[in-house]
């Protein structure tokens, strides 16, 4: 492409610094001494995608090796796709600018149901048939992977492979065999019976569907396939690839800091939480890991803040001695750490001596249901004594802002358990008022941000129905009701968007067409309330004829053959209805380190499942 | 403490970092060179970083400059730079670090190159005649959405052709400052003629007697 052209093009769309390219750290080669070409794609903005660690990781171990040159993709915002349409220019990558269709591999993270249209839109933008069938040739391979990957039905006729799980060993093993096969001149076909043969390498192709009078799945059957496809999991993260250096971005991004991986999984077990199931079992680096590597990142990338990531960073087991290790580099090169609420007060009085210098970030709180009972149907075990005094001794360390998030919409909910919601805010603000000791002049906030609840797959509530929107809406318009003072500000999220989000996340394959459908009517972005259009995609359902309400307010029973139960995650379905009727009995099941409940997870002989054997 | 003064060229794909994106760029920058900067030392601590001229995106800058304070008087200068240089991605390079010379409130004149594919006569003529008028008047929105207007002409010191390159010099600094675009929208406004493809640089930074600041 003509760059003084390609650049003025630029300077006439927003936030040009997404298309540019060119940041430090990202990786140059020359195409003529690489092999393999990846486009790792993912479908949202520049600022979001750039946040993600899982393509931090991967971009950095796949341009470890010098036979793959790997560069970013993210989806061009409307005023430069119009641009693009509109000049003829295909979908290219950052660092090379060359187009993706030119590509070995384009490979997409799923991270949330919402960015399937996106998908689409990226396919159709760089010149390529969004069905896998109308793509003959070997290369480009359309591949994907991420948590949404765990039910990639909806999406399966525009993918030609998932991988299952963590990416970072099995993407190589099919990037070497695809390399074996280009050499050989062997057909996409093929490649593709060839590669399913790949612990965690689910070619959807290769899987037949049927379907029963009433709609739900009746068979699924393999051909040239093992029957079941287990995921991935990295057993040492210890001896895990994991990055020296990041791409920093010019513009201002998400997560504009260094992203500090402690461990995956999570002991906990929410019942809601679909990561809390489908990355078991957890898995822990070790301290002198975690410090090593964010120090190596600080140093190369010139971040200024730490964040210790995982799915509940309290429960590290190791956290005491990590911060002390951090904090004896981190103070003198004025790098600050982002730390977990809720572990405060237990620390010991010279660590907490220690971090009263760190910079504050907001006090947040999950509570995610707003009575006891509720929080132990869906075993969140977090008391609200645990909050008031998690809050106390903030309040007196000087912070006068907590944020609260919940969930509308669980298995069981009445209305009682939505005015518990405001009740425990209306306790935190008269807490508040209640101590002597509290900043003085300062009044208090607490945001109460809820979200609507989602049955997701892999759950103990994929077989819950979803409330359906003239409820939802009925609930928030309730809960809004319940509060009474102003220093409680209250938000949640659009009941079209979490319908939707139902359907995809619970769908089986049919739903391709009416993606197609929609991607057709023009949806793209579905996750941004700005370009969100319901009313395109109830068209697009009417069109194919499938009626969303099928997959989201639909009670299954547990014998029913889900589109995903050929996928196999560790975490066996015997487990998941055991731990629905737990439920609906309101009994909670104890976390990992306390008491094995036997989910399946130890199938995979690593982690958490050992730690006590 | 001691403040220097780094010197710099903002080039290719650097066009594109806004000014705002180019303090955080600049402060990590920094973080990595290891060079003994100074950190403010309120509320939130942060690099002391003045830049004597905020450019505009997709701009050119080759005499770019950024003040900062060192904590340590005797370190060498030229180590800064190479320690700078160690660091610096493709599209920025650093010139030299020195100490001082003009104030910052001193800052005049602003010098900015546009390159045009081509100027031909009949442009040549019209640019002429634009900037040889008496009084060009001009809108502009102020901070508070108030719209303004003011004359261009006696904003604009000079203005040379040469070739296919149009050479502005242009007030610059605190109390007044002019944006070439403006000057470029206005031309193109007045004369009808449809705007064709053309870079802008900034080339030099002048103080307020015309010597080049330093």
């Amino acid at each position: 492409m003509d760059t003084k052209k390609f650049e003025a093009l630029l300077l006439s769309v927003q936030k040009p610094g997404r298309y540019s390219g060119g940041e430090i750290g990202s990786v140059i080669k020359d195409k003529q001494e690489v092999d393999v070409r990846f486009a790792f794609c993912f479908p949202d903005t520049y600022e979001i995608g750039m946040s993600h660690l899982g393509m931090k990781i991967l971009y950095s171990q796949f341009n470890s090796r010098d036979d793959i040159w790997c560069e970013r993709v993210f989806a061009p915002w409307q005023d430069f796709e119009e641009v693009m349409r509109r000049e003829n220019i295909p979908l290219f990558a950052l660092e090379s600018r060359d187009p993706i269709k030119e590509f070995d591999f384009i490979g997409f993270t799923l991270q949330y149901e919402m960015s399937y249209t996106n998908v689409l839109n990226m396919l159709d933008l760089a010149g390529l048939p969004v069905r896998s069938a109308d793509r003959q040739s070997l290369s480009p391979l359309v591949v994907a992977g991420g948590p949404c990957a765990c039910n990639p039905e909806p999406i399966a006729d525009f993918i030609d492979l998932f991988f299952l799980g963590e990416g970072e060993e099995v993407d190589l093993e099919l990037i070497d065999l695809y390399k074996k096969f280009k050499a050989e001149g062997k057909s996409k076909k093929e490649f593709l019976i060839e590669a399913a043969k790949i612990e965690g390498v689910y070619v959807p192709s290769l899987y037949e569907l049927s379907y029963n009078d009433d709609g739900t799945v009746a068979q699924i059957t393999s051909n040239n396939a093992p029957a079941t496809v287990k995921k991935r999991i990295i057993k040492d993260l210890n001896s895990a690839f994991y990055p020296e250096q990041l791409v920093v971005p010019y513009i201002e991004i998400v997560h504009d800091r260094v992203v500090q991986e402690v461990f995956r999984g999570c002991i906990r077990g929410c019942r809601f939480c679909q990561a809390g199931f489908i990355y078991r079992p957890v898995r822990e680096k070790s301290s002198d890991t975690v410090n090593r590597q964010a120090k190596a990142l600080c140093e190369n990338t010139g971040y200024d803040e730490i964040s210790l990531s995982s799915l509940s960073t309290s429960d590290y087991r190791e956290i005491e001695p990590l911060l002390g290790k951090l904090l004896e580099w981190t103070q003198d090169s004025h790098i600050s750490i982002a730390l977990p609420s809720l572990r405060i007060d237990n620390f010991s009085d010279e660590l907490l001596e220690k971090i009263k210098h760190i910079r504050k970030s907001g006090l947040t709180f999950a509570p995610e249901a707003g009575t006891q009972r509720l929080r132990d149907v869906i075993n969140k075990n977090l008391t609200e004594d645990e909050i008031l005094t998690a809050c106390k001794t903030a309040f007196a360390g000087g912070y006068t802002a907590v944020k609260l998030y919940f969930m509308l919409g669980l298995p069981t909910e009445t209305d009682e358990d939505l005015k518990g919601i405001a009740d425990l805010g209306q306790k935190i603000v008269n807490l508040y008022y209640d101590m002597p000791n509290r900043p003085k002049g300062k009044s208090v906030s607490v945001s109460i941000s809820v979200s609507t609840f989602v049955p997701k797959p892999f759950t103990p509530f994929q077989f819950e129905p979803q409330i359906d929107e003239q409820e939802i809406r009925r609930r928030q318009e309730y809960l809004k009701s319940c509060i009474t003072t102003k220093k409680i500000s209250l938000s949640y999220h659009d009941s079209a968007t979490s319908f939707l989000e139902g359907v995809l996340a619970r769908g089986d394959r049919r739903l391709g067409a009416v993606l197609e459908a929609a991607f057709k009517r023009g949806c793209k972005f579905d996750s941004w309330n700005e370009c969100f259009c319901l009313e395109k995609w109830l068209d697009a359902f009417k069109e194919c004829e499938i009626s969303p309400e099928f997959y989201a307010n639909r009670l299954r029973s547990f014998d029913e053959i889900n589109p995903w139960d050929h996928l196999d995650y560790g975490v066996t379905k015997k487990f998941l209805v055991c731990e629905n009727r737990l439920a609906h009995e309101a009994k909670t099941t104890p976390n990992c380190r306390e008491k094995c409940s036997g989910c399946g997870a130890a199938c995979y002989g690593e982690g958490v499942c050992f730690e006590n054997r | 403490m001691k403040t220097v003064r780094i010197f710099y060229e903002k080039r290719g794909r650097l066009k594109f970092v806004s000014h705002l994106d180019m303090t955080r760029f600049m402060s990590r920058l920094l973080a990595k060179s290891k060079i003994p900067v100074w950190y403010t030392e309120g509320f939130n601590q942060h690099i002391y970083m003045n830049f004597a001229l905020p450019l505009s995106l997709g701009f050119e800058g080759l005499y770019e400059i950024l003040e900062i304070r060192l904590t340590d008087d005797g370190y060498d200068l030229n180590k800064c730079l190479e320690a700078l240089k160690g660091v610096a991605p493709p599209d920025i390079d650093f010139i030299s670090v020195d100490e001082p010379v003009t104030a910052m409130k001193d800052i005049g004149f602003a010098t900015f190159r546009l390159d045009f594919d081509e100027i031909d006569q009949g442009l040549a003529k019209s640019l002429t005649d634009f900037f040889e008028s008496d009084s060009v008047i001009c809108q502009k929105a102020g901070k508070k959405g108030k719209i303004k207007e003011f004359d261009i002409i006696p904003k604009i010191c000079s203005y040379e052709i040469n070739g296919n390159r149009l050479i502005l010099v242009v007030v610059a600094g605190n109390e007044d400052n002019l944006n070439p675009t403006l000057i470029m929208n206005a031309f193109f406004e007045k004369t009808g003629i449809s705007p064709p493809f053309y870079t802008v640089s900034r080339v030099a930074i002048m103080d307020k007697q015309g010597n080049l600041f330093r």
